[in-house]
């Protein structure tokens, strides 16, 4: 009952947090709302049961991801045109897009077209997730750690950095 | 209806969220945390069905996709960086080169 | 039986166009001299003739036609177009003519042509003009036979238009291959019926078939028409005479052999070959006849008031075109057939002295400006005076024999023959003498119109010229005897003469013998010593002569009613509306819309992030749908 309710309020932030990041101006407040859907969507994963999965999100998305997009907010200068013309040419054309795509997708699951499930499930633990990553999945693992280190020198290689020291 | 359908409706809005913002806003940066929104919406229905699924996969899986979205944030938000400094404006309008 | 000197008739002259107009012209560096072309050219006709001569000696002996089928041609399906040969009576006759005096002229040429700049091109297109004729003649099938009528239509235009430098000369070139044309379609039309209704284009088996016992679906007569609008373009009959004067630009021993012994006789050659059906035509044949009768009287007025000597002897042979057409209509096809023959003897013969007139005086063609060249340039004069005698019908020369026939033959012959068609023919051949006389008189006697720098230079003809004159001559003068009609006699009929006619026969000679004497009678008081008498009734029927002199204003005429509505069709219809409005107009269009399509659709691509992002959602939106749709 509980974890209802929890669930709830958890999806009811979410939502929220994403609806608030489309009507506010200030591109900082709109990474605060980013900042709190994803906090709760770690709390849904939490209820879930998978708190591996949760604890991750909070690690990487909030900690690492949107850390570096506030950074970013603060370093550049909003006060630009995008500041005072939030939205584009194209809002009733793309509200009015993408309402029909979601009300097409809406129609179909509705009428049964897309089975959505039922039914109970199951949730795992840090033993069994560490497991099978160094057992089964370690070739990935060790890939991510490749592809992390390849976003690194891209980076680098994207700013153009230049060494400063001269004679 | 049950929690795995309730979640699946709930990914489905947040994703259609991101979606519209990615169109109707004009601040680059804005754009790229609707992207990030979308994506989190998405990993939400796969948690869902992994959670359901049982196996252990479903958990790789998720893993891996909150690997890639850090690297991809890593390249994209120096990529504007280098924009805006040329630039020197978040607008989207203003970035019209692909035109023709 | 089967031979195979056919083919080798055939095939000779080719050989000389082949090496003359290879090696010889400018082609192949023009490196051998004017007497190995003379050689070669003259050469191989002669060798075409002596064959000829054999063969006529093996139908002798076998009394068969002599066929030679050469190749297939080509095989459509379950149709056979063979190319073969045919020698029968009437090939014999045509061959012997045009391979005899086709030489003859080729041996004239060599003295007329010495010096010319195009030499080797003249003899290469001369023999290139024999092989054609050849093919005409001997051909077995409608379709050879028209090979060769094409062919011997370009040889004609290339020689018509030898000296292209002037432009009048290539006009006139272009005039006689068009209006050829024109009757060609007819020519076509006829093919094409008689191949549908018969299967197969071989004439003996056509005129079998129209003379067996089952009528063929076909109508003879349709038929024998669209042949005849062949002939009249070949042989130049009214309405498609007009190029035959104009055809004088061409040089004269080409006058001589094409537009006066041979090519124009083809049309004469179709009808008489194709008697079969014509027999059984009576619709077909009076036609013939009358357009004949009409052409002959028609282009001897004319004649009668022109003063260049070649259109006088162009006009002649039109007039006596008509004289064999005449006789083809009423049947008799054996004996327009032997008025070929002495045609081609005493016209040629005319129209060589005219060239060795010329020659003489340094290129004057005009007779206002002759005269008293009798004594200067005799032995011109004899073979000239001979020949227009023979022309004239005086008997006993050749002329007298054939047009006497074709007279008796106008007035009794059951197949359409009438007083009507005989009195007009008559007529005709009273201004034939005449202005054959006329001419005579004009040219050679009388004081001299010559301008002094002319008449310095008068000389008699060289002995290749003077000697073809000669053996001309002496065929007009006794070609008469040959007897063509007799030996045609198996093959082509005479059609039966009622016996109440009969006792007509005598009187009608002494008339035709009385007419002729009268034309020369007339001539000579008209023009002899200063043709004042003439010049008086000229001044006195002035609007008359502007007419005959103007040749009735045909050429006008063609050029009003046909030659300007074309041209405006074709620049306002079918140039500026047809091609540049609608053709490229229309591609105009095309390319304009393209590139207006992609003007607009270069508009999506606004450069805009947001207008991109919102397309991918549209194409996720129709994906979905459509996989909804089709599950």
């Amino acid at each position: 009952m509980l974890e209802d309710l929890l669930l709830i309020l958890f999806a009811a932030a979410a939502v929220a947090g994403a609806v608030l990041m489309l009507l506010l101006r200030h591109p900082m407040r709109v990474a605060l709302a980013l900042i709190a859907t994803m906090i709760s969507l770690g709390g849904i994963y939490g209820l879930l049961g998978v708190h591996v999965i949760a604890v991750f999100q909070i690690m990487i998305y909030v900690g690492a991801v949107m850390v570096f997009m506030v950074y970013a907010i603060m370093l550049l200068d909003v006060r630009d045109p995008s500041f005072t013309e939030r939205y584009s040419r194209l809002l009733w054309p793309g509200v009015a897009a993408c309402t029909v795509l979601a009300g097409v997708l809406v129609g179909a699951a509705w009428q049964g077209k897309i089975p959505l499930f039922k039914g109970p499930g199951d949730s795992f633990g840090v033993q069994p997730f560490s497991a099978a990553f160094l057992n089964d999945y370690w070739l990935y693992f060790e890939l991510t750690s490749v592809l992390l280190v390849v976003a690194v020198l891209a980076a680098v290689a994207v700013v153009q950095l230049r060494s400063t020291r001269r004679g | 209806m049950d929690k795995t359908q309730f979640l699946l409706w709930v990914s489905l809005v947040l994703f259609s969220i991101g979606l519209v913002g990615l169109i109707v806003r004009r601040n680059l940066l804005v754009m790229l945390m609707c992207m990030e929104l979308m994506l989190n919406g998405v990993n939400l229905s796969l948690v869902t069905f992994a959670q359901r699924g049982g196996s252990v996969e479903g958990a790789v899986m998720v893993f891996l996709i909150f690997i890639v979205a850090a690297s991809e944030i890593a390249i994209a938000i120096p990529i504007v960086l280098l924009l805006v400094r040329h630039r020197l404006t978040l607008d989207a309008g203003a970035y019209t080169d692909l035109k023709g | 039986m089967s031979t195979h000197l056919l083919g080798l008739i055939v095939a000779l002259p080719l050989a000389g166009f082949l090496f003359n107009g290879i090696l010889s012209t400018r082609l192949g560096g023009a490196r051998l001299g004017e007497t190995v072309v003379n050689l070669v050219a003259c050469a191989l006709p002669g060798l075409s003739f002596v064959l000829t001569v054999v063969c006529f000696f093996q139908l002798q002996a076998s009394g068969k036609p002599l066929i030679e089928a050469t190749y297939t041609w080509a095989t459509i399906g379950g149709l056979r177009f063979e190319v073969g040969f045919w020698f029968d009576r009437l090939a014999a006759v045509m061959t012997l003519v045009v391979t005899g005096v086709g030489t003859l002229i080729h041996i004239y040429s060599t003295g007329y042509m010495h010096g010319d700049k195009s030499h080797a091109r003249y003899f290469a297109y001369l023999n290139l003009f024999l092989f054609f004729m050849l093919l005409l003649v001997l051909g077995r099938s409608l379709l050879v036979m028209f090979v060769g009528w094409e062919g011997v239509g370009l040889a004609s235009y290339l020689l018509i238009g030898f000296w292209f430098d002037d432009p009048a000369k290539a006009a006139a070139g272009k005039k006689a291959f068009i209006t050829n044309r024109i009757g060609d379609a007819g020519f076509l039309i006829g093919m094409f019926l008689l191949w549908g209704t018969f299967g197969t284009l071989d004439m003996d088996t056509i005129n079998a078939g129209f003379l067996g016992p089952k009528a063929p679906a076909m109508s003879a007569s349709l038929v024998g028409l669209m042949l005849f609008i062949g002939a009249c373009g070949k042989s130049a009959q009214i309405p498609l005479h007009v190029w035959l004067p104009d055809a004088m630009a061409g040089p004269t021993p080409v006058s001589a052999l094409i537009h006066a012994a041979t090519m124009v006789t083809a049309g004469i050659y179709l009808v008489a070959r194709m008697s079969g059906l014509y027999n059984v035509a009576p619709e077909a044949s009076a036609v013939v006849a009358a357009i004949g009768v009409a052409t002959a009287l028609f282009a001897a007025t004319i004649a009668v008031a022109q003063t260049d000597i070649k259109k006088v002897l162009a006009y002649s042979t039109v007039s006596q075109l008509g004289l064999m057409f005449v006789a083809l209509g009423v049947g008799a096809y054996a004996v327009a057939i032997f008025h070929v023959v002495t045609h081609a003897f005493f016209k040629a013969c005319l129209f060589l002295g005219s060239g060795s007139v010329i020659h003489a005086l340094g290129g004057e063609q005009d007779i206002r400006k002759m005269g008293g060249l009798a004594r200067r340039i005799p032995v011109t004069f004899v073979t000239f005076a001979v020949a227009t005698t023979a022309i004239a019908g005086i008997p006993p020369l050749a002329g007298f024999f054939s047009k006497d026939e074709i007279l008796w033959f106008a007035f009794a012959s059951p197949q359409g023959g009438a007083p009507w068609l005989w009195a007009l023919a008559s007529a005709a051949s009273l201004l034939t003498s005449f202005y054959m006389f006329r001419l005579l008189w004009l040219t050679f006697f009388g004081a001299s119109r010559m301008t002094p720098e002319v008449e310095h230079h008068v000389h008699e003809s060289p002995v290749s010229m003077t000697g073809v004159l000669v053996v001309l001559a002496l065929l007009s003068a006794f070609g008469g005897f040959i007897p063509v009609v007799h030996y045609l006699e198996p093959q082509l009929p005479l059609p039966a003469v009622p016996e109440a006619l009969h006792h007509f026969e005598r009187n009608l000679i002494f008339v035709a013998v009385a007419l002729a004497f009268a034309g020369l009678a007339l001539a000579w008081w008209f023009f002899s010593g200063d043709a004042s008498r003439a010049a008086r009734v000229r001044d006195l029927l002035a609007g008359v002569h502007r007419w005959l002199t103007n040749k009735y204003y045909i050429d006008e005429l063609y050029e009003a009613a046909l030659g300007r509505p074309l041209t405006w069709l074709s620049d306002r219809v079918f140039l500026q509306l047809g091609d540049r409005t609608v053709i490229d107009g229309t591609l105009h269009a095309l390319s304009g819309a393209a590139q207006r399509g992609a003007a607009a659709l270069g508009a999506l691509q606004a450069g805009s992030l947001h207008r991109y992002a919102l397309y991918a959602v549209l194409g996720v939106l129709a994906a979905v749908l459509w996989s909804l749709r089709h599950g």
